[in-house]
């Protein structure tokens, strides 16, 4: 999985930014992730706090949805920035955007904490190749809306299924247990859940 | 696992999601290394895994975390040592056979006496960053108190009480919330204790008719009082209502079960 164009989610910094209301100036936000992330190579803090302005509110936002506890959530904050910070050569472009692999790393590690469960043994385990086109039609948090959107049209059960695996890292079965339904009826309904989402967001 | 040819789309899923572990992950790795058709769904489905992620509600990043980031930065060293940490080695052009062995000896000494200057300045160092933190934990106490001060004092803050909604009004909760910074200080009286795997969960009931917003997990203590301060919670969000559920113990999602404690805001607030 090499053969992605860089920041192939087209998210921009400032749609990311704005969504996660950090505080970052226009000036500043005019550095590409990919500048940034040179110059956090080099030891320069200064870029990478930028990195830290610009991602820490989705994070976070992240940490705490699967969390459910601000302490802990802020724990996960300063582990994967600081993690970026010791080793920026863990992210590769090709593995989608740096916001998407943040994300997927900050959701994983949550899930980890929440599940008890011993974690991938670095950040670069984690499987992404997120190509999705989030374009510039983007702007302040549009692309939250069209997910949050799409995932109100699913039904219920599909929405919820897709949820618990998402958020509580349920597996299948844990999820057919939790809800009662037959195992086949919840693989079903993840595998509806996707399709549906995938077709309404590339609408 | 791949079932001969290629990988279930519902093992793919759990690889997106990181689920997988030993075997299993070597399995879906070196299937998808030479498979682009397993390679293109997984990308797929990681594509719309993380859009799910995209749909949380955004929390603003508490006070102080900046500040506490930013001073790791200087406190930890990286992976990779800086420049100046590297040895100069100077060669020496004329041998002497007979006292070669004093600037070694002096080099031993000095560096014996560097490792442990060097052990010196990194507890220094250590304990600097513990400090730096245990102040800046300090300061964030302090604006923290501010606010919730500032919060109590607030006159249009909304001031509710929460009474039972079906039983005799024996429980009892007061919420003092303040939608236009997203603050909220809830405090529970005479609440019944609640089995290990259940807690009580405050939702804020949106005045716009969106979903509930889960407001802190709590479990009351022996005499039955509980508080939630400052939870996070989006600014500008309006509330219709509150209540309180009884949830699994690490919360939920959404309310799963009828409120044993409800309230509105009267008019006016």
């Amino acid at each position: 999985m090499t053969d992605f164009p860089d920041n192939p989610m087209g998210l921009s910094p400032r749609s990311i930014n704005d969504a996660s209301r950090s505080l970052r100036n226009d000036s500043e936000s005019s550095e590409s992730d990919d500048s940034l992330l040179r110059r956090v190579n080099e030891n320069d803090s200064i870029a990478m706090t930028k990195l830290f302005d610009r991602y820490a509110g989705m994070v976070y936002s992240v940490a705490v949805r699967v969390l459910r506890d601000a302490g802990r959530a802020e724990d996960l904050l300063q582990d994967v920035f600081f993690q970026l910070w010791r080793k920026p050569e863990s992210f590769v472009s090709s593995r989608g955007s740096l916001g998407a692999w943040l994300l997927v790393v900050t959701r994983n590690r949550a899930i980890d904490v929440l599940r008890r469960r011993r974690p991938m043994e670095s950040v670069d385990d984690y499987p992404l190749a997120s190509t999705i086109s989030f374009a510039s039609e983007v702007e302040q948090g549009a692309m939250m809306q069209k997910v949050r959107k799409a995932l109100a049209m699913l039904p219920s059960e599909q929405r919820n299924a897709l949820e618990l695996a998402y958020f509580e890292g349920l597996s299948q079965t844990e999820i057919s247990e939790r809800t009662g339904d037959p195992l086949g009826t919840v693989k079903t309904r993840m595998r509806l859940g996707l399709i549906s989402l995938r077709k309404a967001l590339q609408a | 696992m791949n079932g001969g040819t290629h990988i279930a789309q519902d093992d793919l899923a759990l690889y997106a999601m990181g689920d997988l572990r030993g075997e299993e992950l070597k399995q879906v790795r070196d299937h998808l290394q030479g498979c682009a058709e397993c390679r293109e769904e997984a990308r797929a489905i990681a594509e719309d895994l993380a859009a799910i992620g995209m749909s949380v509600e955004q929390h603003a990043v508490p006070a102080g975390a900046r500040q506490r980031f930013v001073e790791s930065l200087g406190g930890e060293a990286k992976t990779q040592s800086p420049k100046r940490a590297e040895t100069t080695v100077t060669p020496i052009s004329v041998a002497r056979p007979r006292t070669v062995w004093v600037p070694w000896a002096v080099a031993a000494v000095l560096a014996v006496g560097a490792a442990g200057l060097g052990v010196k300045v990194n507890t220094l160092r250590q304990q600097l960053h513990n400090q730096s933190r245990m102040l800046a934990q300090s300061q964030e106490e302090g604006v923290r108190s501010q606010r919730v001060l500032a919060l109590l004092r607030t006159p249009h803050a909304q001031r509710v009480t929460l009474t039972p909604a079906k039983t005799p009004a024996v429980p009892s909760g007061h919420t003092i919330y303040l939608a236009e910074r997203g603050e909220l200080i809830f405090q529970g009286s005479n609440l019944k204790s609640l089995p290990q795997d259940k807690a009580y969960e405050l939702w804020v009931i949106p005045a716009n008719g969106t979903a509930p917003i889960p407001a802190g997990v709590f479990r009351p203590d022996s005499s039955g009082d509980a508080s939630v301060v400052m939870p996070p919670l989006p600014p500008g969000v309006p509330a219709k209502a509150f209540a309180v559920t009884v949830e699994r113990a690490e919360g939920s999602a959404a309310p799963t079960s009828i409120p044993i404690l409800s309230g509105a805001p009267t008019q006016g607030e």
